[in-house]
């Protein structure tokens, strides 16, 4: 048999069996129900506005204030774990364990429920305010280490021709290193954003009020009102619609700066 | 004479590593001295205990009548004063070429905007690059780098220059640019402190040639003596692969 031969019926193989799996997917789903339960018109209707209103307007929201804040606690984090003075790596070393290695979960529970309790402290803005702590208080410790290996793939030499210019150790940090650790992070820092995106979802442990409720729980409260699977799906359109610009974002900037390079 | 730059019996360990062993060294005012020698002879980090990039473990360094091992003394004033210029340029990718110039300028000189710039343009023409200063590093080639490196250590307005190995960096065609720049400087009557492979250079524009191996300094005087008719075993094996 001739190579070429060959190479058309492995190929065809392979296009056979993708289309016997998307065929078998559709014959065995029961798409009277799925319409039913996740494609209700009437549902579609009831959510419209709020969905995009509250629900997706919070998301963001959410996201914003979370990597905002997480991002400022990360570079004190990061800095703190490159200084000089030892307790001060041990105690940002610590954090960053620690946060690293609980589910972010567990913290915004803890953060909702249990530290209200143990320290007689009520976050502002209630169960959403210690929601969003929590989420700042565990994106920073991941955002550290990114920060922290960015600002030390800056070359040495960057450092030395600012010092030997008279530049203070903290002027250098701030006008010559940090400037392009920045450059150097920004497609690992918008992936953060993304994952931050999805966790903003774990808010719906916690429970939120009315008009403070991100995506999943708005979803989570339609459907126990219409009795129909419908707000998920929803919901989860509206999340790909806010992710997928930001994933094809990275895409594009690490294309970038590998040309750059 | 005075002297600009004197060290005495510096040593210098990395680690266990003692890479310099105790150096005797002085540069005049106004005086170009080369420093050459195989690599790993600690020419380099001698160039380098000069400004403190490299932490002397002990001796005595004095820079223009200033003990700059002195932990009273304020080590960014002295840095300031004192030019540096690396092998690998080392100029700062996110600004363009007027910026780089004028930033420690105006941060560490506290200069207004306008003279930042004006001494940065009377630099930048010196040095042959007075249209590029909106260009960015990453655009220009490696000799109008280091000549724009060259004009940035410049507006600091230095009592002296230190050049590690200026032109290794480079490619061929491009050396003699920069070469011409540092001519320019020296005749200008700019103390100079040069650790280079160019002997050329040396023999043209250095006042005092200094041989290094080992950590030490083997052999030192005038360059067309020291590369004509050198004393030492060590310098005549040197010498006799680079020329």
């Amino acid at each position: 048999m001739k190579r070429s031969t060959k190479r058309k019926i492995r190929l065809g193989v392979l296009y056979a069996v993708l289309a016997a799996l998307v065929l078998g997917i559709v014959l065995s789903a029961n798409w009277a129900d799925i319409k039913t339960s996740f494609l209700n018109t009437d549902t579609m209707k009831a959510l419209w506005p709020d969905i995009v209103l509250e629900a997706a307007k919070n998301t963001v929201l959410y996201t914003v204030i979370a990597f905002a804040g997480g991002l400022s606690l990360a570079l004190v984090l990061a800095l703190m774990k490159m200084s000089t003075v030892t307790p001060y790596r041990w105690l940002a070393v610590g954090y960053i364990e620690f946060f690293r290695g609980l589910p972010a979960l567990i913290v915004i529970i803890a953060f909702g429920l249990a530290v209200p309790l143990a320290f007689s402290y009520n976050f502002p803005f209630g169960f959403v305010g210690a929601g969003v702590a929590a989420l700042i208080v565990v994106s920073a410790a991941y955002m550290a280490e990114t920060l922290r290996a960015g600002i030390q793939a800056v070359p040495k030499g960057q450092v030395e021709a600012a010092r030997s210019l008279g530049m203070s150790s903290g002027r250098t940090t701030v006008s010559i290193v940090l400037p392009q650790a920045f450059r150097i992070v920004i497609p690992p820092l918008t992936n953060e954003i993304v994952l931050l995106i999805k966790d903003t979802a774990l808010l719906a442990a916690i429970g939120v009020a009315e008009g403070q409720r991100e995506l999943t729980t708005y979803a989570r409260d339609m459907m126990n009102l219409h009795s129909d699977a419908t707000p998920l799906l929803m919901a989860a359109v509206f999340y790909l619609i806010i992710t997928l610009p930001m994933t094809r974002l990275v895409a594009a900037l690490e294309r970038r700066q590998q040309r750059a390079r | 004479m005075t002297r600009a730059i004197e060290v005495k019996d510096l040593h210098k360990y990395f680690g266990e590593n003692e890479v310099l062993k105790g150096i005797d060294f002085f540069v005049d005012e106004r005086q170009v001295v080369c420093v050459i020698g195989p690599s790993g002879s600690g020419k380099s980090t001698l160039l380098r205990c000069v400004n403190r990039l490299e932490e002397p473990t002990s001796g005595t360094i004095i820079v223009d009548g200033v003990d700059i091992c002195d932990p009273e003394i304020d080590l960014d004033k002295v840095r300031s004063r004192i030019g540096m210029v690396f092998q690998s340029f080392n100029l700062f990718p996110h600004l363009n070429v007027l910026d780089n110039l004028t930033i420690a300028q105006r941060k560490v000189k506290g200069r207004s905007k306008d003279e930042a710039v004006e001494v940065a343009r009377r630099n930048l023409e010196k040095v042959g690059l007075a249209e590029r200063e909106d260009a960015y590093p990453a655009h220009l080639s490696g000799g109008q780098q280091q000549r724009v490196a060259i004009a940035r250590a410049l507006s600091m307005d230095p009592d002296m220059m230190l050049f590690d190995e200026p032109t290794s960096a480079l490619d061929p065609e491009l050396v003699g640019d920069v070469l011409a720049v540092m001519r320019n400087l020296a005749s200008e009557g700019m103390t100079m402190m040069v650790v280079t492979h160019e002997m050329g250079f040396a023999r043209e524009v250095g006042d005092k040639l200094v041989f290094m191996d080992g950590g030490v300094i083997v052999e030192e005087g005038d360059p067309h003596e020291v590369l004509g008719n050198p004393q030492h075993k060590r310098t005549q094996s040197f010498l006799s692969k680079v020329l």
